[in-house]
């Protein structure tokens, strides 16, 4: 078991490995650091930009392989990922960011994966029933709402609500008040920062795993194994969730395990509405401003998520099907 | 079957274990309201039988799922089902949990897909128990392993730790078994329990299933289509027609005197490995009614020869007709059930023996007819390989291993044996048309090695061509029957549209169909009919060999009759040779005029059918037969049995010696060079004085042969 992730580890890696760089080339290709440089007042002579971007190696007149290898050696030497073309540091960057999303997505997901599977092993067991198709109803909704509306309606909400008692209840932005300091009033005020983009989230990816699962189950419900279940005394909901929910939740497990990278630098909608500084904005914004650096270190990120996510999504498969065997 | 009856009470003296009444279950559907039970009504006495016999749609099945309370909540049922006295239709899904697994056991069908795939076996057994007895899981997993010993599984301590796809389909009816019979149950409910099974482990698991009535003394509800299964295993027979029950009665009496036009029918029409004078079957005419709306008739009024005009007036009754001995009361649904005797009315036979067409090959002499397929030494292996992306040879798996047979014209060859004996690989290999890996293969004298051209290789196909299993699966949907038998016509370069009319219309009424049909689809055709387009689709290229893979085991007996009858027929018209694989050797024993049995890629014993079938010399074809039920209780009841130990190996290495060695019965009573000599040395094909009938076993001659 061990040999293996350490086999699947070194296979990822590799792609990681190959993907950051092959993308290190494409961002030098497209993106033009020096744009930043140019609407500054007073203009400065190309020479001028050029001395500016060498600073941060991101000189055009210097060969791309110089500049490559000047690159690689400091991530390989110093794990040190370069600075954007005005001098910040992507590490810094990064490592706050990281935290901030995983502050977003956390809770939303594993709310939407419990509200989602439990919805859908609830109306699986109810199929055409009234309870069934409220729940298709609503989830056939959130699924398409964009998450613009969604987190608008929520900010929406949450102002109403904070003005009418009169307090600000719910804050609709930032991920933390700038003023307080300590371990617990920071914890706090995090959490309750946390509430409406997590609500808001959760309502729009729920659905996906709502009507997943409950297709899934309903392949297993009607089946052979489900009904010897029952033949040995289980009553039907009992033998729908020992037997039939098992088999059926392998493939809903592989799917989170593949959506968490997506998660990670997929709610720029959501952080830009609720202004927070995370790993999906820093994606557009690494772009928008040409920042080279920034950009290869987004999509090293993602290609880590990836592989954290198949090979977590193998070891959950494995977990949970005996029929799997590794090797 | 002996046993069981010591621990019976005399019916009568005590209240029946199961009684049901009057039970009717519909169904809604976009036709309209099914009936599919019509009011059944049987009691059931503990430590007995019940058999339950119908075709498929004759509504026992959801008998079975009423009494287990099984059915969709849309189901409307009626009646009453007393157990023990308490009726099991007033109780909620909740307290019938509380009598499935503690007092009814029930075995599905398919064994394959009746267990979970994720867990354990022990652990499915175990869930059984903890259900109804509070014992510690320690306790439940060693009564699981006792229970899986029982069974008959071989060191069930380490196989209870194993999945069920580690299983095979008869050790999987085994675990399935020892669920249903965990908690010491009163009745147990057999669906179909060896369908699904090769014959050889049918007749295992039904072994196992009277240990299990013996050690439980419960009594079984056993369904099947098979009235050799029920032959040999129900004290009392249920024939069900259209939801309803038409005969009723002790298994011999059964038997010996049916009554009811629709069991005469039946029992017509099965071939029968004891009869070998293979005269044409019996098929019961035309197919079971829609159970929607049904008039108030006899339902099997349309297929009935005897019908008259008042058994359309009215559905009769299940009424008692005399009938003493053992067992229930004889009772039958016909108006004219006391005038049938011996399956004749006033001495003429309800269901007439249709004349067998004359032979126009049979004259000649074997030897002398052309050879239309000859292979020789042919082999197939598959390459066992390891890992994902670079894929290493492990090991090689021989298919089929050395296989040397001839098919003369006119002739048909039944080739027989388990699943996963090589059948359908063997015809893969010739219908491929290709020179094998070793060994050659002539189709009607042309080597396929030989076949170079497209147009060589067409000429062959037109010369040979096949009829599938799955009557529904061969034929595409969104043909008509005209395109689908145009299609070879054209292939073959014929063009002028009138001249296709003809010769549909006539493979049409070769078969048997109504050419006024040509315009429908494969969907509006019944089970048989679809089989005969099958067939009449091979025919139209005018082929002189048929490979025929299973051709009639998807169908009911009333129609696979009929499809037999035809292939005969055709044969003896045309002159047709036909490779007919099966695994039912009751079809081939009627079928064919020589019979190959292979067993894991090799051919063990090859002969003149009533030669190989009278004289097994084989220990495998000897087991072979004695696992066959008979459709004769008393036949039944006396006969002895080679039970081949386990399942069928897997063929993959090629280690000299016998391949059967591991289940054979025979090599346990040799000495032990003798043993050394199974062990060492392959056997090949010999004759003992017949050069016709050969058998590849070293010792075939020192056995007494088993009488079946």
């Amino acid at each position: 078991m061990l040999r293996y992730i350490a086999r699947k580890a070194v296979g990822w890696f590799l792609m990681i490995a190959v993907a950051t760089n092959l993308t290190y080339f494409l961002a030098n290709a497209f993106l033009k650091p020096a744009s930043n440089y140019t609407a500054l007042r007073p203009p400065r002579t190309p020479a001028q930009i050029n001395r500016s971007l060498a600073q941060f190696n991101l000189n055009p007149d210097k060969p791309i392989l110089d500049r490559w290898w000047d690159w690689i050696s400091g991530i390989v030497t110093h794990f040190d990922w370069g600075q954007s073309p005005t001098g910040g540091s992507v590490n810094e960057q990064v490592a706050y960011r990281i935290f901030v999303s995983g502050q977003l997505v956390i809770a939303s997901t594993i709310l939407s994966i419990v509200i989602g599977v439990g919805v859908g092993v609830y109306t699986a067991s109810r199929q055409y029933k009234a309870g069934d198709r409220v729940w298709q109803g609503i989830s056939v909704i959130s699924f398409n709402t964009p998450s613009a509306v969604a987190s608008l309606g929520v900010v929406l909400a949450a102002i109403w609500l904070n003005q009418s008692v009169g307090d600000t209840l719910l804050p609709v932005a930032g991920a933390q008040s700038p003023e307080v300091s300590g371990f617990w009033p920071v914890l706090g005020s995090r959490v309750m920062h946390a509430i409406l983009p997590t609500i808001s989230l959760t309502f729009i990816s729920y659905a996906g795993y709502h009507l997943l699962q409950r297709s899934l189950l309903l392949d297993n419900i009607n089946s052979d194994y489900v009904r010897t279940a029952r033949s040995k005394g289980l009553t039907r909901q009992q033998a729908i969730y020992r037997h039939g929910l098992r088999t059926s939740i392998i493939p809903v497990a592989t799917q989170v395990a593949f959506a968490m990278p997506a998660l990670f630098t997929g709610a720029v909608i959501t952080e830009t509405v609720f202004a927070w500084h995370g790993m999906g904005e820093y994606f557009t914004k690494t772009i928008s401003t040409n920042d080279v650096h920034g950009a290869v270190a987004v999509a090293a990120f993602g290609a880590l998520m990836t592989a954290i996510g198949a090979i977590l999504a193998d070891l959950v498969v494995v977990a949970l099907d005996p029929r799997i065997r590794v090797s | 079957m002996i046993e069981q009856r010591a621990v019976t009470t005399e019916p009568g003296t005590q209240r029946a274990l199961l009684s049901v009444r009057d039970l009717k279950v519909a169904f809604p559907s976009e036709a309209g309201r099914v009936d599919a039970v019509r009011g059944v009504s049987f009691d059931l006495h503990r430590g007995k039988t019940l058999g339950i016999v119908g075709e498929s749609g004759s509504g026992k099945s959801v008998t079975s799922m009423a009494v287990m309370g099984l059915l969709p909540e849309y189901a409307s049922v009626t009646g009453e089902i007393l157990l023990d006295g308490k009726n099991l239709l007033d109780l909620d899904d909740r307290r019938m949990s509380k009598v499935r697994g503690q007092q009814i056991g029930m075995i599905f069908q398919d064994p394959l897909s009746s267990l979970t795939p994720i867990f354990s076996i022990g652990a499915q057994i175990v869930e059984s128990l903890q259900i109804h007895q509070d014992i510690s899981s320690a306790a439940a997993w060693k009564r699981a392993v006792e229970l899986l010993d029982l069974v008959g599984i071989p060191n069930p301590d380490r196989r209870a730790k194993g999945f069920p796809h580690e299983f095979s389909g008869g050790m999987r009816q085994r675990a399935v078994i020892a669920m249903a019979i965990a908690n010491d149950p009163d009745l147990i409910i057999a669906d179909e329990p060896t369908t699904a099974l090769d014959v050889t482990v049918q007749a295992q698991i039904l072994e196992v299933l009277k240990t299990a009535q013996r050690e439980t003394g419960a009594a079984v509800i056993m369904i099947t289509h098979d009235l050799g299964v029920v032959a040999g295993s129900a004290d009392d027979v249920m024939v069900m027609y259209a939801g309803r029950p038409v005969e009723h009665a002790g298994v011999d009496e059964l038997f010996a005197q049916p009554r009811m036009p629709y069991t005469i029918g039946l029992m017509g029409a099965i071939p029968r490995l004891d009869d070998r004078d293979r005269d044409a079957l019996t098929p019961v005419p035309g197919t079971p009614p829609l159970l929607v709306d049904l008039p108030d008739a006899c339902p099997f009024a349309a297929r009935c020869p005897a019908v008259e005009d008042a058994c359309r007036a009215a559905e009769p009754p299940l009424l008692t007709i005399g009938g003493a001995g053992t067992g229930a009361a004889h009772s039958a649904a016909c108006r004219r059930a006391e005038e049938i005797e011996d399956g004749a009315i006033a001495g003429k036979p309800i269901f007439p023996v249709p004349a067998a067409r004359e032979d126009r090959v049979a004259d000649v002499p074997r030897e002398e007819r052309p050879k239309v397929l000859e292979l020789s030494g042919v082999t197939k292996t598959f390459p066992l390989t390891k890992g994902g992306l670079l894929k290493r040879k492990v090991g090689t798996v021989f298919a089929v291993n050395g296989i040397d047979l001839d098919i003369r014209e006119g002739e048909t060859l039944g080739l027989v044996g388990e699943s996963g004996c090589g059948k359908t690989t063997t015809l893969l290999e010739i219908m491929g048309l290709k020179p094998p890996e070793q060994g050659s293969i002539a189709v009607c004298g042309q080597d396929t090695a030989g076949l170079k051209r497209k147009q060589d290789i067409r000429a062959v196909r037109r010369d040979m061509q096949m009829v599938f299993q799955d009557p529904m699966g061969a034929l595409d949907p969104r043909m008509t029957v005209f395109d689908i038998l145009a299609e070879p016509l054209r292939a073959a370069g014929e063009r002028d549209k009138k001249v296709l009319g003809t010769k549909v219309a006539e493979l049409m009424e070769l078969v048997g169909l109504d050419p006024e049909h040509r315009d429908r689809f494969p969907s509006a055709f019944s089970g048989g009919q679809r089989q005969r387009i099958g067939i009449a689709r091979a025919l139209s290229t005018k082929p002189r060999l048929l490979v025929l893979d299973e051709p009639v085991s998807a169908l009911d007996v009333s129609v696979q009759a009929g499809v037999i009858n035809l292939l005969n027929d055709l044969k003896a018209e045309l002159g047709l040779s036909y490779l007919f694989v099966a695994h039912d050797l009751s079809v081939v024993c009627h079928i064919s005029d020589r019979v190959a049995v292979m067993y894991l890629g090799r051919i063990v014993e090859i002969g003149d059918t009533d030669a190989v079938f009278d004289n097994p010399r084989h220990p495998y074809t000897q087991a072979l037969l004695s696992a066959i039920p008979l459709p004769d209780p008393v036949a039944e009841r006396t006969r002895e049995r080679v039970l081949l130990a386990g399942d069928l190996p897997s063929p993959t290495d090629e280690t000299p010696g016998c391949r059967f060695v591991s289940r054979c019965p025979l090599h346990t009573t040799l000495s032990d060079p003798q043993k050394e000599r199974c062990r060492g040395v392959t056997p090949l094909l010999t004759d003992r004085g017949d050069p016709d009938h050969r058998d590849a076993c070293h010792f075939a001659g020192t056995t007494t042969s088993v009488d079946n």
